[in-house]
């Protein structure tokens, strides 16, 4: 749905700015949203040297340019992926440790590439994670200004360690971290227990 | 040659510097335009995994073809457009080469006129929004492609509903700066 340009900008602009900014707002309405990038490519904007080895479904392509560009070698965490354990073609991978509740809980957050309909898969390995009574679930949330925002899924646990999949259908830039809630039948106090 | 101060050099002068072997100067580049370089190329090949790869194809062929840039012959967007454009049309062509592939899909490669004019505009307005502060990018991209009125941008941002009006013309104002020096 497009915008409506005067509830954007209101009334009051002077005619030539507002000619000016109805000419970027119809660019924008052609232009479309830009992409979502995968995990990859936006981690050289916060970790350039953080290398990680490439997929196998990369290395042809890399090698044929590896002679002509050192430098990518560097840059190379664009196309960073990471095979994982098991069958979970990881493209980055985030630690989740306990809060104060939970402090000897931990997890690792795989994030698979999303698909076209935006779909994030993740897997998460939890590790001494409390096992919950009877109707009690933990929640995994993506985080706006460290409050949960949008929730991933619910599960439980049953043992000191387990593994999840869970989907995150969201622009993950609008988000800023990853939090996993206890939820308690008769319970209105939905604590953290697990933070990025 | 002093060192880059990332985000103050037009695109023209880190061509330049990149031409030099300035790794610094390739990274703001990077950073500018790795977006801009995914969407065409997500547009043209359709695959998100063959769309990474013409990013990784780009980027090689901007560092080794930066010396050849010629800041007299024009700024520097459109060069780069034209790199992006050329390693993804041979992207698609190596695609279009495999046998599993249907022939409609050599079209890509060339595009008529319309796609080729929704592609330079996308890229411009891509490219451009990467100048943004995060919390003007984060009004327009709510307002404009998440089907939400101001009131509801105002709630899901947690911020009054003047602090959005303000940001989205400031964002706008930005937006239109940036698009006129880009081809200045």
């Amino acid at each position: 749905m497009t915008p409506d340009f005067r509830e954007l900008v209101g009334d009051d602009l002077p005619e030539e700015e507002r000619a000016r900014l109805e000419q970027v707002h119809d660019l924008l309405v052609a232009a479309g949203p830009p992409p979502e990038l995968p995990p990859g490519i936006a981690e050289l904007e916060s970790e350039p040297e953080n290398v990680v080895p490439l997929p196998r479904r990369r290395a042809g392509a890399l090698l044929a340019i590896a002679a002509a560009i050192a430098v990518i070698a560097v840059v190379g965490g664009y196309v960073a992926g990471r095979a994982g354990n098991g069958q979970f073609p990881a493209v980055k991978s985030l630690p989740m440790h306990g809060t104060a509740i939970a402090q000897t809980a931990s997890a690792t957050i795989d994030l698979g590439d999303v698909d076209q309909s935006g779909n994030w898969p993740l897997r998460v390995e939890l590790r001494n994670l409390p096992r919950l009574p009877r109707g009690a679930y933990y929640e995994m949330y993506l985080t706006r200004h460290g409050k949960p925002a949008a929730s991933c899924g619910t599960f439980v646990t049953s043992g000191t360690s387990s593994t999840v999949r869970l989907n995150a259908p969201y622009s993950l830039r609008h988000y800023d971290g990853w939090v996993v809630t206890r939820h308690l039948p008769g319970s209105h106090r939905d604590p953290v227990v697990l933070t990025t | 040659m002093p060192p880059v101060s990332a985000n103050e050099l037009t695109d023209a002068e880190l061509i330049l510097r990149t031409g030099d072997g300035d790794r610094g100067a390739f990274e703001v580049l990077y950073r500018r335009y790795s977006r801009p370089v995914f969407g065409l190329a997500l547009r043209r090949l359709g695959d998100r995994g063959r769309a990474e790869d013409a990013v990784q194809e780009t980027f090689a062929s901007i560092w080794r073809a930066a010396r050849t840039y010629k800041p007299e012959r024009g700024p520097g967007g459109p060069w780069l457009y034209a790199v992006a454009r050329n390693a993804i049309v041979d992207r698609s062509r190596a695609r279009s080469e495999t046998p599993v592939e249907t022939p409609e899909e050599e079209s890509l490669a060339a595009g008529p006129p319309e796609e080729a004019e929704s592609n330079w505009i996308a890229w411009r307005v891509h490219r451009a929004l990467e100048e943004l502060s995060p919390n003007e990018r984060s009004v327009i991209e709510l307002a404009y492609w998440s089907g939400l009125s101001q009131s509801e941008v105002a709630e899901s941002l947690g911020i009054p509903l003047g602090t959005v009006k303000t940001r989205t013309r400031a964002a706008l104002a930005r937006l239109a700066d940036v698009l006129e020096e880009e081809l200045g």
